[in-house]
């Protein structure tokens, strides 16, 4: 007899096992809502309501209750965006607009920040306080922030507030994008709510790449390396000598690399074969040759959402303190970028970190390029690599205070490097991990690839028959299943 | 249609000896023009032709011939 109950059970809200896109469930679930949805998708009205069901039941499986929560994020910014574009004065506006921003922030501050507050002011005033029994809800940094740009985008009339409630609530809520982004854009978005439905050789083409992309860097590559080698040194860094903490923080940063654009491609490549193009996200992060350009390739529909809505309202605020204004402006964002990543000093000491880099960078720009012109050093490729190895070797280092789960262990990791190096181990090293060495070798120089030959391979694959590429995609899914640990390893943004 | 005026201030704030500015030009498109810069621009802008925008006016900006408007309609009421 069959047993359906565990077919229920399976698909219950499960907080332990969130629906991974990697995971055989999501495959199984997303393969048979395809199927229905190509059959619908010809008439908006069914194409809407048959991604709103699947969004939500796709929150509720991994977040439970808490759909209601995003339900009701839905509504407040709906309504709030109304309210604004309504106001026929400019101070109601305003006002709407700020009360809008408040609500999301709260509920934001309430689930993440809590705790973190009663630690700190336990902390100063010396009182042991409890901490409440709070649950952070799965992707809250991210439909915030996609309820708050939307907010504010009505009120600034880059956009027209949305009227239609469906339209709206799926820009919020589609799951594709719903639990660690990108964060798209309202006005982008609802636009192609609004089209009707296309699923081009192109789209197919390029989601299949993303989708393969995805699985490779977070299964193969992320996960590996990170289990059998990132953990292991990270966890107790001072029985490990200065060459395998060096390797581990080289691997460290294309484990968090992988991890999170491997998410994004395959959040990417999901939402195309929906029609649905979103936001890049990463950009060959590590060819950046400085921490500001680093920003313009890594998670680039956060770090565009902080200069849009934070950094460039505060520097015009003070754009008579010229460039003191800008490394102000600067500093607070980064700092905010680190407090956005977890409720922790860590967090906020790797943000504050980038925000003085940058600041310094700002103040030391005319000197470097005065230097470069009449030097005419600045045109050398050499120099490029060289400020390439630099931004990369800063950024490296500043993800060990990202990772550790304290101070302490971030300067063991320091101090093994600079005072107990041994650079007699690195041969020992390499015979006794090959599989790491050349996992490292391998992601770094995909990393580091022309941008052409991705897009020739995204090409190749668009080009080859449907039954070529189904046959590429299951030997994919197929070695993935293959390196991947028995207890899938969750996305590493997932906790933001 | 961008003006004469407009298009000086920016070049010049920018070091740059030309450069096709159009209506629908984005600031990214322009060399030099980045987060950083915009500063210098819009404030380059409001002393060149005696001008005050609030912060609202410049960030709903999207393109420089949103700019020019801005320009004309704070001159006209002048």
């Amino acid at each position: 007899m069959f047993d359906y109950t565990k077919i229920l059970e399976l698909l219950k809200f499960n907080a332990d096992d969130p629906l991974f896109f990697n995971s055989s469930l999501f495959l199984f679930l997303f393969v048979g809502f395809l199927l229905f949805y190509s059959l619908i998708s010809h008439k908006k009205i069914f194409r809407v309501a048959s991604l709103l069901l699947f969004s939500f039941y796709f929150y509720y499986r991994s977040g439970g209750i808490y759909v209601l929560l995003l339900l009701l994020c839905s509504l407040l910014s709906y309504t709030t965006g109304i309210l604004i574009f309504r106001s026929p004065a400019e101070w109601k506006k305003k006002v709407f607009m700020i009360l809008g921003i408040l609500a999301n922030l709260s509920v934001l501050f309430y689930f993440k920040y809590t705790n973190f507050f009663i630690e700190v002011y336990g902390n100063f005033s010396g009182k042991s306080l409890q901490p409440m029994d709070i649950i952070l809800p799965i992707g809250i940094s991210f439909f915030t922030f996609k309820a708050l740009s939307y907010i504010i985008d009505v009120y600034l009339e880059k956009i027209d507030a949305e009227y239609n409630i469906l339209d709206f609530t799926l820009y919020i809520s589609f799951f594709a994008n719903l639990l660690a982004g990108p964060i798209d854009r309202a006005g982008q978005f609802i636009k192609q709510i609004k089209q009707d439905f296309v699923l081009t050789e192109s789209y197919i083409g390029r989601a299949t790449f993303l989708i393969m992309s995805g699985l490779i860097k977070k299964d193969v590559i992320a996960d590996y390396i990170g289990l059998n080698f990132v953990d292991r040194v990270f966890d107790d860094p001072l029985r490990f000598t200065g060459v395998e903490n060096l390797m581990a923080v080289y691997a460290y940063a294309l484990r968090i690399y992988c991890d999170f654009s491997g998410y994004s491609d395959l959040a990417i490549g999901i939402a195309l074969l929906l029609g649905f193009r979103l936001m890049d996200n990463f950009n060959s992060p590590y060819k950046a040759q400085s921490v500001a350009e680093f920003w313009r390739r890594w998670h680039i529909s956060l770090s565009s959402w902080l200069q849009d809505y934070l950094f460039k309202p505060m520097q015009m605020s003070m754009r008579r303190m010229r460039i003191f204004g800008n490394a102000l402006a600067v500093l607070i964002t980064f700092l905010v970028c680190g407090l956005w990543h977890g409720a922790s000093w860590t967090f906020i000491a790797w943000g504050g970190i980038h925000g003085l880099l940058m600041a310094v960078s700002m103040f030391t720009k005319p000197v470097r390029d005065y230097f470069y012109n009449k030097t005419g050093l600045g045109k050398l490729r050499i120099v490029g690599v060289m400020r390439t190895v630099i931004t990369f070797h800063l950024i490296a280092f500043a993800w060990v205070i990202f990772s550790a789960s304290s101070f302490e262990k971030a300067i063991d990791v320091y101090s093994q490097i600079f005072v107990f190096f041994h650079s007699e181990v690195f041969m020992q090293f390499v015979t006794a991990m090959p599989q790491i060495v050349i996992l490292i070798a391998l992601g770094y120089l995909m990393h580091f690839a022309p941008a052409r030959l991705e897009q020739k391979c995204i090409e190749l694959v668009t080009a080859s028959p449907i039954v070529v590429k189904a046959l590429i995609l299951a030997i994919v899914i197929w070695t993935a299943a293959q390196v991947r640990s028995a207890d899938l390893q969750p996305f590493i943004y997932f906790q933001f | 249609m961008i003006s004469k005026e407009l298009k000086q201030v920016i070049l010049k704030e920018l070091k740059l000896d030309d450069f096709d500015i159009q209506d629908e030009t984005t600031a990214d498109q322009i060399p030099g023009w980045d987060s950083l810069n915009h500063l210098n621009v819009i404030l380059a802008v409001e002393k060149f032709f005696d001008v005050r925008f609030s912060n609202k006016e410049i960030l709903r900006l999207q393109d420089i011939g949103e700019l020019q408007k801005l320009v004309d309609s704070k001159l006209a009421g002048k």
